[in-house]
């Protein structure tokens, strides 16, 4: 586990575009993979995993996540070793707890794990090559998305009620069973929704554009705390996993 | 609010989608002047009845067809445009007379 001892998000090379939000609510920042994550929230009388299995939002922009799209994308990657299906609009869960979300025929959408260590993604860019000279086998390419998507995730009983409010899509559990992805438009943005329960906890990853990623963040903060909710930490999220 | 269903991602909200104009077989772009040119992409035929149309999916940029009906505003079905467009476009180089800019 790394460092907890009041780290300044700003000493580090990658924070998420909220960071200062986070800090502003008392969040306390530890390092992961050479970022800044919000962990957990200390000043809270509440226990954060208690909060989380009733209403959390997490920012979780920071962990690796990334994809590959074009065509002999999926064959590529299922040769690497993924497990891959053939809906599209579905997410598949991989071995080291990483998703690999189908959002099309030949493009896929990595979120890591929340342990955040980036081994499955980090893999896949340095085995991936283009040969300087044709013919190109058809592989497909990198989908760099680290730095263009915000990636929050709503967890709770009350994630699909909150929903609700800003998003067209019936994402309640009986009509979005676990890994079903949305792409739809959530607080007037465009946006991805996928379907990820934590241990026994209804939860859902939201990606967005993340210049936005403020606007976004303060539109979740205000749907979350009419469901009684709060931001919670990295550490909630993963105790709900165990 | 009004539904239409996408044919890649289901029923969603109508704010979701954008018109991207009616669907016109293309003039060959080699023999035609510049003005048919620009009425062929800019100049739609407006009919009262049931039309085809081109619709994109924003949150995707997934482009399908839809045939609606403009005098009742019911969208009658939706599509993916590889229903009709069974085969690649190619375009012949410009004649002497023909627009410089292809679409």
């Amino acid at each position: 586990m790394a460092s907890l001892t009041n780290l300044d998000p700003a000493t580090l090379k990658r924070r998420s575009f909220i960071y200062r939000k986070l800090a502003a609510a008392g969040a306390e920042f530890a390092e992961l993979n050479g970022g800044a994550v919000a962990m957990r929230y200390p000043a809270r009388a509440e226990s954060e995993a208690v909060t989380a299995r009733r209403m959390g939002l997490a920012d979780l922009s920071v962990l690796p996540h990334g994809g590959f799209k074009g065509r002999g994308t999926v064959e590529w990657l299922t040769a690497q070793g993924l497990a891959i299906g053939a809906d599209s609009n579905k997410a598949y869960a991989q071995s080291g707890g990483e998703l690999a979300a189908r959002l099309a025929p030949t493009e896929i959408f990595l979120l890591d794990s929340l342990q955040g260590t980036g081994h499955l993604i980090g893999k896949l860019n340095a085995t991936w090559q283009w040969s300087p000279s044709g013919p190109r086998p058809q592989q497909g390419y990198p989908m760099p998305r680290q730095d263009s998507h915000a990636w929050f995730m709503a967890t709770g009983e009350k994630s699909a009620e909150m929903f609700s409010k800003i998003c067209g899509v019936d994402l309640r559990p009986r009509h979005c069973p676990v890994g079903t992805i949305a792409q739809t438009s959530v607080a007037k943005m465009n946006a991805i929704v996928i379907r990820a329960d934590l241990g026994g906890t209804l939860a859902y990853h939201l990606l967005a554009d993340i210049a936005s990623a403020e606007y976004l963040w303060t539109c979740m903060e205000d749907a979350v705390a009419e469901y009684d909710g709060r931001i919670v930490g990295l550490a909630a999220l993963r105790s709900l996993q165990s | 609010m009004k539904i239409m269903n996408c044919p890649l991602n289901g029923p969603r909200n109508i704010s979701e989608f954008a018109w991207g104009g009616e669907v016109k077989p293309m003039p060959d772009p080699g023999s035609l002047d510049d003005r048919a040119w620009g009425d062929w992409l800019f100049l739609e035929n407006n009919e009262a009845g049931v039309v085809r149309e081109w619709w994109c999916h924003v949150p995707t940029s997934f482009w399908f067809i839809a045939e609606r009906n403009t005098v009742t505003d019911e969208i009658v079905k939706t599509y993916p445009a590889s229903d009709i467009f069974k085969e690649r476009v190619n375009f012949a180089p410009p004649s002497k007379t023909s627009g410089t800019e292809k679409k």
